[in-house]
């Protein structure tokens, strides 16, 4: 049940809203007809008179009343519909419909003498008065009204007198219908259309009016008559608030009288409101060229001449003339071009806005660090190491910087506590001790170290227990390894035990200067200086040799080396070995075997190389005492060169966090330069680069 | 004018709150202005022979506002801007210095570490691995060994006054030991004692042991930059397992050994962690090479704050006023001090710049406020009160570098260093 009421509801709903629309014909009816009888009183009189005075024109008059009965029949009908809306639909919309029929019928028969007739009025009779719609007033004391349309005046008809128009209209039956049209000057009589057409607009507009009139004839209530006390109270409020400052009201806007014409209206706040909208660039205003009496240089004829000549770009935009006053200023000849040119700029090249944002490119610049805070690298002596008997000639960390070794002319290597300079091992050796190099591993704690012909790699006793077992096997030689190497690879250096030291003695075939460990501490190698006679007679690949601690073996460099090999590093990070001869760099790739790059120095001798942490920087030292500083990223030049040392350069080294390196000298002296800034900058900049040439390098490889 | 300022005098008063003995006569005195800390001393002195004629000169130093005197009166005055109409009171205290050195206590190598708090002993390690026990100078009592490398570190950790001592050894080894021993066992001295607890669990060289103030824990810092922190009871509840297996790998030599783990580590330092102090239950601080001082919270074992000082730091100590006064030096000659209840900056409040070499070991005295102590790798040992920039006294009983020094039984420095000897420097009058 609950759903069908509700369906009856939605029914009555719609039959409602229905119902409105009818209530709303209805009520317009209704009103037409009370406005009929409102009017009826007046009109009676009127129509009385008019009854009385035109009597003859009855026919006419019971044409009307025909007219309005049928109104009222129809009104009457929708009254009856009203009536019984309430009770029941259906009847409403018969009744309805009868009336809609009834209408219909009227209009239909109405329709064909309407269409012979239709817009005749306006449209196809022209005015006989052409003056327009001027105040005829102008016209009141003129002989004629108005011209016709072909310009001939339009005298004034003879005025009836009041009387006998008065008796013209008494007689005439039809002098209701007649309407004086003043603009013409002429008598028109309305045909019963016409009349219809008035009377419907009249009752339209009495709706209008009408609607605020009470829909029920119940005498008005009382409280429309009495004031509000509500809105005494209210106003009493107000009236408070005002008093008190409370209520305040917004003064008028004061619309600024005056605004600037040449102002700029880029900024202009309506014109900003809109967020697309770009104001378009003012044209360049005139300036002292473009002056009618210029101060400017005047150019000749011929100059003037030769600008004909020249190029379409090349050509003065503007020659400046002189006048004698502003009068003989003639037109300028390309206004109209300049406009349209301005316009096709402004049109086929649309305003973008740029996203920009306003950096001081200052303050993009690391800022330096004051040198008082830069204070890294020692400034005073404090500790010594005291034990050497002769030079030492090669120092070396190890990776947590716990230890230090050194080794010595007096064939000694130490390792030393950083901390407290207290010398913890010392080995002995029968010459002089070259090079000394920690592995760069802290769990294998161990040493290599060229003496005269031999590599010995060492193990240096520190760490626990563990570690010294693992040193141990690592560094273990078995006999038949070494038979057959030998036997095997005429290259391949022997591979003994050195029973003295408790380590692996590789006996090279000349002296090594160098030894240089990989960063994964299993790969290191050794470097053998030579003179030119025996290069000539040797390969002078063997000069640099790469040895594998794990699996004991030695291999050369698998790519053919130019010049006298100085000095050979290993990169921080990826599979690339730098060489360093007499006078260039060399890198070398070691998965692919092939030269990646050849650094050119400039120098007469390098004596040291060495690479920055990131890999991406080098410095070689040379024995005229100048410093190169290379750029892997950036060319094959050097980036700088540095000329500080007045004697030989014997090591450069890179700091492993700090962006410092260091150089040594036999001048005694040892310089530390900081590199930050330039670092910064060229790893920020070049990084960029960095990523793509190994895209490329990748890319290649697929190839 | 030259006469006039020679001539010139003040109204002064001498003070002290030192005992009845050293009492002076209340009324003012005059005094040239020209006078220095000596002249002060001797004055002081003779007035206070006046009144005893058994008197024995004694130094004094003299404090003006709170700070002490380190040139003449006038000096002083017109750098403060004191006025030298009124009458001037000034205080004098016994001058901090050493009246008196030991004999220096041999070992046989380098000494470490010492640990002088408590009265009745000095705990030293040394480079050859053992740690020894003085009970006064030259006078061995116990041998602690068992170390296979160099200690680094010991700390005193039991509670004072029990007969049995609990103490903490850290080596290069990469392990800690616990010992225990009766102070009261002089009989056949030195007596050789082996640790009860054996702690592995670091990865390189341990550098430096502390103990919480209760005893129940320890803290040690090493050059595999973590900080550990270990029981040290005794019961074989944690250690069991441990124990009974090594047993079974190992010989039979360390029988009555137990081994522990770390109860829980700290991570935070890039560089070794050269010192660790345990100032308070909560609360650890700890110095490193990667130029760091952090103040670890315990419980949860966060670093709750950081100074960075620009230098690697060899050694931290906190005391002070409040207990809260960090004193830190490294590898410069400067003892710097920061006070981290300070807001808004970490910059040191004091630094004191008189060693000329890196500075090995720092301590504040435990009743002072104002006292502490450096040790350097110039062969000095410092005395510094915290009211003036110059240090107090200077012990030069070292020839080579100090590696470690302490307080001991609240008037004696003692310190070790490459010349293998353990230095004791007594009768220094702090309050």
């Amino acid at each position: 049940m609950g759903v069908g009421k509700d369906k009856n509801l939605g029914n009555l709903g719609k039959q409602k809203s229905k119902n409105t629309i009818i209530k709303e014909e209805t009520i317009s009816s209704q009103s037409n007809k009370e406005k009929v009888n409102n009017s009826e009183e007046p009109e009676h009189h009127q129509e009385e008179e008019e009854e009385e005075i035109a009597s003859d024109s009855e026919s006419d008059y019971q044409e009307l009343s025909d007219y309005e009965d049928e109104f009222y029949e129809s009104s009457g009908g929708s009254e009856s519909g009203e009536s019984n809306s309430s009770g029941d639909e259906g009847s409403i919309d018969t009744d309805n419909g009868d009336r809609m029929d009834n209408e219909d019928q009227s209009n239909d028969s109405e329709s064909d003498r309407v269409a012979e007739e239709s817009d005749s009025s306006e449209d196809e009779v022209a005015p006989r008065n052409t003056i327009g719609d001027v105040p005829l007033k102008w016209y009141e004391d003129e002989k004629h009204i108005g011209y016709d349309i072909t310009g001939k005046k339009i005298t004034k008809k003879e005025r009836q007198d009041k009387l006998e128009s008065f008796l013209a209209s008494a007689d005439d039956s039809e002098n209701w219908r007649k309407i004086y049209d003043e603009y013409n000057d002429e008598v028109v009589e309305l045909t019963k259309e016409e009349i219809k057409v008035i009377r419907r607009l009249a009752y339209s507009d009495w709706f209008k009016w009408d609607a605020k009139h009470p829909l029920s004839n119940a005498p008005e209530p009382k409280r429309r008559f009495t004031p509000s006390k509500w809105e005494a109270k209210m106003v009493v409020k107000y009236v408070r608030a005002i008093r008190k400052g409370l209520l305040k009201f917004d003064k008028p806007k004061e619309e600024p009288r005056f605004h600037l014409l040449w102002g700029d209206d880029s900024g202009s706040a309506e014109k900003a409101a809109h967020l697309s909208y770009i104001p378009a660039p003012k044209p360049k205003l005139p300036g002292h060229e473009e002056s009618y009496n210029s101060l400017e240089y005047i150019p000749t004829q011929e100059e003037i001449n030769s600008y004909q000549l020249m190029d379409e770009e090349d050509r003065p935009k503007f020659i400046p003339k002189r006048y004698t006053s502003l009068r003989s200023i003639p037109a300028y000849e390309n206004a109209v071009k300049d406009s349209f040119e301005r316009c096709l700029d402004l049109y086929l090249c649309p305003r973008v806005r740029k996203k920009r944002i306003n950096i001081d490119p200052k303050s993009l610049k690391p800022k330096l660090p004051s040198r008082k805070d830069l204070k890294p690298y020692p400034v005073t002596c404090y500790l010594e190491y005291k034990g050497h008997n002769g030079a030492v000639m090669s120092i070396s960390t190890e990776a947590s910087g716990q230890w230090i070794a050194s080794g010595s002319t007096d064939g000694t290597v130490r390792v030393w506590e950083v901390e407290t300079g207290r010398c913890l091992k010392i080995w002995e050796f029968s010459e002089a001790v070259q090079c000394v190099a920690w592995s760069p591993l802290h769990e294998l704690p161990i040493l290599a170290i060229s003496v005269g012909q031999d590599v010995i790699v060492l193990n240096t006793g520190l760490g626990n227990e563990e570690v010294q077992k693992k040193v141990k096997e690592l560094l273990h030689v078995e006999m038949s390894i070494l038979a057959d190497d030998s036997g095997n690879k005429s290259s391949s250096l022997s591979w003994v035990r050195d029973e003295k030291h408790e380590g692996i003695k590789l006996r090279h075939f000349r002296t090594v200067s160098a030894v240089e460990w990989h960063r994964k501490g299993d790969y290191f190698c050794t470097v053998m200086p030579a003179d030119i006679l025996p290069l000539l007679l040797f390969n002078c690949n063997l000069s640099v040799l790469i040895h594998q601690l794990s699996k004991k073996l030695t291999q050369r460099l698998p790519f053919k080396l130019r010049g006298l090999p100085v000095s050979s590093v290993f990169h921080p990070t990826r599979s690339v070995f730098f060489v360093a001869t007499k006078k260039n760099v060399r890198v070398y790739d070691l998965l692919k075997h092939k030269l990646i790059k050849k650094l050119e120095t400039g120098l007469r001798e390098v004596s040291s190389i060495a690479v920055h942490p990131a890999g991406d920087n080098v410095i070689v030292g040379s024995k005229e005492g100048k410093l190169c500083w290379f750029d892997m990223d950036l060319s094959s030049k050097p980036y700088k060169i540095l000329k500080c040392h007045p004697k030989d350069i014997t090591s450069v080294v890179f700091h492993r966090s700090y962006p410092l390196f260091a150089s040594c000298s036999d001048d005694c002296t040892a310089y530390v330069f900081m590199a930050w800034f330039i670092l910064i900058l060229i790893r920020t900049l070049l990084s960029f680069h960095w990523k793509f040439s190994v895209d490329i390098q990748a890319q290649m490889e697929e190839e | 004018m030259e006469g006039d300022a020679e001539e010139r005098q003040i109204q002064a008063r001498f003070v002290t709150k030192l005992k009845p003995q050293f009492k002076a006569p209340p009324p003012a005195i005059t005094i040239p202005a020209n006078l220095t800390r000596l002249g002060l001393s001797t004055i002081v002195n003779s007035l206070l022979k006046a009144g005893n004629p058994d008197w024995e000169n004694e130094p004094f130093d003299f404090l003006i506002d709170g700070e002490l005197v380190r040139m003449s009166l006038e000096q002083f005055l017109l750098a403060k801007g004191i006025s030298a109409e009124k009458i001037l009171e000034i205080e004098y205290i016994k001058a901090v210095v050493s009246r008196r050195q030991e004999e220096p206590s041999l070992h046989d190598d380098w000494v470490s570490a010492v640990d002088g708090s408590c009265p009745w002993f000095i705990l030293t390690g040394c480079y050859d691995g053992l740690g020894r026990v003085w009970k006064t100078a030259g006078l061995c009592t116990h041998i602690l060994e068992g170390h296979s490398d160099a200690i680094t570190s010991v700390s005193i950790i039991s509670p004072v006054g029990e007969d049995s001592v609990t103490v903490a050894t850290g080596s290069k080894d990469q392990t800690l030991r616990l010992w225990k021993f009766h102070t009261e066992e002089p009989e056949k001295s030195p007596a050789k004692i082996r640790a009860f607890k054996i702690l592995r669990g670091h990865n390189a060289s341990v550098q430096s042991v502390a103990a919480e103030t209760s005893g129940s824990m320890i803290c040690s810092g090493s050059w595999d930059c973590t900080i550990n922190l270990w029981r040290t009871n005794e019961s074989e509840t944690e250690g069991d397992l441990v124990s009974v297996k090594k047993r079974k790998v190992k010989n039979k030599a360390e029988e009555s050994q137990l081994e522990g783990e770390a109860m829980s580590t700290l991570v935070g330092h890039t560089q070794r962690v050269s010192s660790v102090v345990w100032p308070e239950r909560e609360t650890m601080y700890s110095a490193s090479w990667d130029h760091s001082i952090r103040h670890w919270d315990v419980e949860t074992g966060k670093d709750s704050m950081k100074i960075f000082c620009g230098k690697a730091l060899n050694c931290v100590h906190v005391g002070g006023e409040g207990s809260a006064l960090i004193a830190a030096g490294g590898s410069d000659p400067i003892l710097r001090i920061w006070d981290p209840r300070k807001p808004g900056t970490s910059a040191p409040i004091y630094q004191f710049s008189s060693h000329t070499s890196w500075i090995s070991g720092c301590k504040w005295h435990d009743k002072s406020w104002f006292h502490l102590l450096s040790a350097s790798y110039d062969g000095k040992v410092m005395l510094w009160d915290l009211r003036t920039a110059w240090p107090l006294s200077v012990i030069e009983s070292h020839e080579d570098k100090v590696l470690c020094a302490d307080w001991w039984k609240g008037d004696s420095v003692v310190s070790g260093g490459v010349d293998c000897k353990l230095c004791i420097s007594s009768d220094i009058g702090v309050v």
